[in-house]
């Protein structure tokens, strides 16, 4: 197969549309939200719909030089792209701070921000270290060092501070859980350690990112609801305070998957299955139990702090307000929303959602489109999320298939972040909506992003590894 | 180690967020609609925009109570910026002080909600983005002098507003006036908000309903600066503001101008009736205002202190409220209940006995006609004797509360004894004793006369209009609109149509009193040579071509000069105004209340004064300071 016989060929045609698909809707509604009737024009380049449109203009330029650059560039050059990386990390903490954050590198509006592009240069080295480890070959140092490449970059966006950013960059954690550079070999060592005791492995170190943001997550929902002022309302009347309510619905999540499992897994498999919700039942509802106990337990300034970070009690930074505002836009769209253009609250101009055109973007699209709308994003992004993971599966090449992974946990960490914000499930932590926020660097980083993956995708077959 | 089925822990990682982040949408957007309430509570605004109140005409369609156009000069903290203190109070002409002085008084004038956490009133209700009225009801010529230089105070300008205004200086006491309403009224009636206007007397405060109109309500969608960007829903919910109903009066407004300067330097009133509607065509209260005088904030609160303290209580409402014992003009109806009763006939005759009750010197009357023209004291006292002591029960004084209570409800088949359901608010009763009166509450509640202990002899006073018997103004007019109607009258009423809808039922039925109408004619004939024979007390208010028919009164005034009355009506057959006048300290009826109701009823009638001599007498005279009897 010749290397030039066409650059479109193997082009994985289904992520490119979505890849559009969103774009444009993503455009369109940054023309919604930012509308100025002195300025109907789409393409008027003084309002933020006609920038936004340069911005995916010039990201679709990026686009095309990737396609025309061999992939392996990447895969060769990944170190000095990096460091590159690391240099403008750096660089940036010179720079003068805007609200608080030394993160853009440039001038005024022309600005970037290293930290979405730390995001490509991060995948790429990660790409290449695990590409040259064995697949068995896993020891404390591997680990180490992999942790090393994340930790460089994350220090660094740490000390702009950008929380959000340095968030999003623990999700290649599961990307080197994918390929089997967990934390095992640490854990086994200190199990190891114990005398008697000689594993070749354990499943909790195996598992333990997983396990870990689960236990988390599960951790987060408990405090929420802890103090039963919270309630869940399974159906009109029957309310169920607080924490009893995770109970319950921990128990009809456990009900949903057990069947859910059953139907997919094979015969052979079932009892496995009827033991593993078991246990993982069991084991959510210890921790959840524990959580609430010991958060009860605590003294009320400590409730207070956890509670403050939660965004469960008014705070000065008023994140709680900007939260409470963007749910209220999002839950007054009703099942088909106000109609384009009709957002009253998340519209730029009305201005009761902050931040409503970059990251709370989700806002108008959710108060103008209604739920339809919103079901529509979330189809999309897991589409595009399904698609990447199967790219991902079919590489023949460790860095390719690192790198897909990569992309597609960026992305659902931007996507569950972001709209976990708008819906009261995440702490509001400024990370942008891929392809949808207005912004010159989230858009032209996501964009290189996704024209890489597509541009290595088409090459699959001409890597050797 | 194969990890590949490591790809369904991160697949089913993200259809769980997928499949929960649906379901917390569809929960928040489609089955709990708070947050759909708390975003209207961000976003939307009611614009309510208050009408103009209805205006009133008269019975010819004068108009004479109108809006006037104004402006309020708003102000709005938030979009102050460098403001000059000195340089805007020179424009507005006001002293820095008071400035700076009236940002505070709107701060504190918002008052304080409660502190949820602490319970304490102290969470100011003033917003600065809020626009608040900093100097109000500006004359459009005093806003047009400071308009052009508003746009170097950002934060100010000027809202257009409407007030009463009166183009006749007249009628005060029956218009009323309005003002803004306090914080009790804004909670008894959701209608109403903070700055609005409400009806504080008279037809203003009868008639509020119809008068304020219908509120229009705009939704808007506001931004988070409260900045209007659009209607909400294209208009769909929104109400337009209807100004209230003309209300169309009976008064005849050049009639009342003139009732009113006739009652110049004096103290009194005049109430003048339509018999065969119950239209009152002018009711005068004297000494009055001018209704001008109550238009906005700034001249109410002026005015008003002053008013109240004016020793002649021109806020008084005599014509309803003052409760006069009604002299002779009561023989009138004593006469009309003894021949109903059959007490006396036509023709029965009684001395002039000065022994019973003391009398002027006339002739003795030999029939009732007679005794209406003479106002023959002892004469009543013998005819209202036979209507109590009637002989109905055994027992003097059995007998004697039997024929009081039939008495007492004659006189409240007259409308008398109690309040007249007029359209006009602080009505009083008058009063009628009735035997449980002087059974319980006469001479005082503590110590009555008592159950048997009183018979005529002891309440003789009534049978002449004097002692306990109390009437009011309003009520003497009526008394001369249903001798006028031969036994009938409608209740008075100021309002004979509400835009296109007519007088309220009860204007509309007639009352029939417990007198039939041929009993009505010889008291008419006396009423006639009371105003046109010799001998007759009202001489004075004898009009050459209208034969007016009239009864004089003296009301003993224990205080001071006695109270002048006089009640009538003209033309004797087909009446079409009846009068009462009643003119305080003014001696003898006959004196000033019969020429001023004659003058009354020639302008009426006739639209001109024959008499320039009687109108002069009248104009000129001063009784204001006529209080002691000048002996």
């Amino acid at each position: 197969m010749s290397r030039n016989q066409s650059l479109t060929s193997n082009v994985d045609w289904g992520l490119l549309i979505v890849f559009f698909l969103m774009l444009g809707m993503g455009v369109a509604n940054v023309y919604s939200v930012a509308y100025n009737e002195d300025h109907p024009n789409f393409f008027d380049f003084s309002q933020k719909y006609g920038k936004q449109i340069l911005w995916i203009g010039f990201s679709l330029f990026l686009g095309i030089v990737v396609f025309l650059i061999d992939s392996d560039i990447y895969r060769k050059f990944a170190i000095p792209i990096y460091l590159f990386c690391i240099g403008m990390l750096v660089l940036v903490l010179f720079m003068p701070a805007v609200n608080g954050a030394h993160a853009w590198l440039g001038f005024g509006s022309l600005g970037i921000q290293p930290a979405e592009f730390a995001k490509i240069g991060t995948a790429i080295a990660l790409g290449r270290y695990i590409n040259g480890l064995n697949v068995n070959q896993q020891n404390v140092k591997t680990v180490i060092l992999a942790n090393i490449i994340l930790l460089g970059p994350m220090v660094l966006i740490l000390m702009q501070p950008d929380a959000g950013s340095f968030v999003v960059f623990t999700s290649f954690l599961f990307v080197m859980y994918r390929e089997g550079l967990t934390y095992d070999p640490i854990v086994l060592k200190l199990v190891n350690l114990i005398p008697g005791i000689k594993f070749k492995s354990t499943w909790v170190g195996s598992h333990f990112i997983p396990i870990l943001f689960a236990v988390v997550f599960l951790s987060l929902v408990t405090l929420l609801m802890s103090n039963n002022v919270l309630t869940f309302e399974f159906w009109p009347g029957l309310e169920i305070p607080g924490f009893y309510g995770v109970l319950i619905s921990l128990l009809l999540l456990a009900l949903f998957s057990y069947f859910i499992l059953r139907w997919i897994s094979s015969k052979r498999d079932r009892s496995k299955v009827t033991v593993i919700v078991l246990i993982g039942f069991i084991m959510a509802a210890g921790i959840s139990t524990t959580v609430n106990v010991g958060f009860q337990g605590l003294a009320i300034h400590q409730k207070e702090r956890i509670e403050l970070f939660l965004g469960m009690r008014e705070d000065p930074n008023g994140d709680d307000y900007n939260r409470n505002r963007a749910m209220a836009a999002v839950g007054s769209g009703g099942l088909t929303g106000k109609g384009y253009k009709n957002a009253s609250l998340a519209s730029v101009e009305s201005n009761h959602v902050p931040e409503s055109e970059t990251d709370f973007i989700f806002c108008p699209l959710a108060e103008e489109w209604g739920f339809v709308g919103s079901v529509v994003i979330m189809f999309l992004f897991m589409f595009m999320l399904i698609r990447i993971i199967t790219i991902a599966e079919r590489q023949k090449s460790r860095f390719n298939r690192v790198y897909a992974y990569s992309v597609a946990m960026i992305i659902f960490y931007h996507f569950a972040i972001n709209i976990g914000m708008n819906i009261g499930f995440a702490p509001v932590i400024g990370i942008p909506l891929p392809f949808f926020s207005y912004g010159g660097s989230s858009m032209m980083s996501f964009s290189v992003m996704m024209f890489i993956l597509i541009k290595l995708d088409s090459q699959r077959n001409e890597v050797l590894s | 180690m194969n990890t590949d089925a490591r790809r369904y822990v991160i697949l089913i990682f993200f259809l769980v967020i997928g499949v929960i982040y649906s379901i917390r949408l569809f929960y928040m957007q489609v089955v709990d609609d708070s947050w759909t309430l708390r975003a209207q509570e961000i976003a939307e605004k009611r614009h309510v925009v208050v009408p103009p109140r209805g205006i009133v005409k008269d019975r010819n369609g004068k108009k004479i109570v109108i809006n006037k156009t104004y402006y309020n000069l708003m102000m709005c903290e938030k979009d102050i910026k460098h403001f000059d203190t000195i340089a805007f109070a020179k424009l507005i002409g006001w002293t820095p002080e008071k400035v700076k002085y009236r940002f505070k008084e709107i701060y504190y004038e918002e008052g304080f909600d409660k502190n949820p956490k602490t319970k304490v009133r102290n969470v100011p209700r003033y917003q600065k983005m809020r626009k608040y009225a900093f100097v109000k009801e500006m004359t459009t010529e005093e806003m047009a002098e400071i308009a052009p230089y508003l746009g170097n105070f950002p934060g100010f300008n000027e809202e257009i507003t409407s007030m009463r205004s009166y183009p006749y200086a007249n009628a005060a006491n029956i218009l009323g006036y309005v003002s803004e309403v306090n914080g009790q009224e804004v909670e008894e009636d959701r209608f109403y908000r903070s700055g609005d206007n409400i009806g504080r007397a008279g037809l203003e405060r009868f008639y509020e309903t119809d008068l304020r109109g219908r509120k229009g309500v705009h939704y808007i969608v506001t931004s988070a600066m409260n900045n209007a960007i659009e209607p909400y829903a294209n208009g769909k919910y929104d109400t337009t503001a209807k100004q209230g109903p003309v209300l169309n009066l009976s008064v005849d407004i050049d009639l009342q101008a003139y009732g009113e300067s006739l009652m110049v330097n004096k103290r009194g009133c005049i109430v003048a009736i339509e018999p065969s509607s119950g239209e009152i065509l002018a009711m005068v209260s004297a000494p009055t205002f001018d209704p001008n005088l109550f238009v906005g904030k700034r001249a109410t609160s002026q005015n008003y202190p002053r008013l109240l303290l004016d020793k002649d209580k021109p806020l008084y409402p005599r014509p309803l409220q003052a409760e006069y014992p009604p002299g002779s003009i009561f023989k009138l109806l004593q006469s009309v209940i003894a021949l109903q009763e059959g007490a006396i006939t036509v023709n029965t005759g009684f001395p002039c006995n000065k022994s019973l009750v003391g009398c002027h010197n006339h002739p003795n009357a030999g029939n009732i006609m007679e005794a209406v023209q003479m106002s023959c004291n002892p004469y009543y006292y013998q005819a209202v004797r036979r209507i109590i002591q009637g002989g109905r029960k055994k027992g003097l004084y059995a007998d004697a509360e039997e024929g009081l209570r039939i008495w007492s409800k004659y006189m409240q088949s007259f409308g008398l004894g109690h309040k007249l359901e007029s359209d006009i608010p602080g009505i009083r009763g008058g009063l009628i004793p009735d035997p449980n009166y002087y059974d319980n509450e006469f001479p005082s509640k503590k110590r009555p006369y008592g159950h048997h202990q009183w018979a005529f002899s002891t309440i003789r006073s009534i049978s002449i209009g004097q002692g306990e018997v109390k009437v009011t103004p309003l009520q003497m007019a009526n008394i001369a609109a249903l001798i006028a109607n031969r036994g009938w009258f409608y209740t008075p009423h100021f309002v004979k149509s509400i835009g296109k809808q007519g007088p309220k039922p009860v204007y509309r039925k007639k009352n029939y009193t417990m007198v039939k109408s041929q009993h009505f004619d010889p008291v008419i004939e006396g009423m006639r040579r009371v105003v046109n024979e010799g001998g007759g007390t009202a001489r004075r208010a004898r009009l050459e071509d209208i034969i007016i028919c009239g009864k004089t009164g003296t009301a003993q005034n224990p205080q001071g000069e006695d109270h002048s009355v006089f009640i009538a009506f003209a033309p004797m057959n087909n009446p079409k105004i009846a009068i009462s006048v009643y003119v305080e300290n003014a001696g003898a009826g006959g004196q000033w209340a019969a020429p001023i109701a004659s003058l009354m009823i020639e302008k009426y009638l006739k639209n001109k004064i024959t008499d320039p001599e009687k109108e002069k007498r009248i104009l000129e005279a001063n009784l204001m300071n006529v209080v002691k009897k000048g002996k």
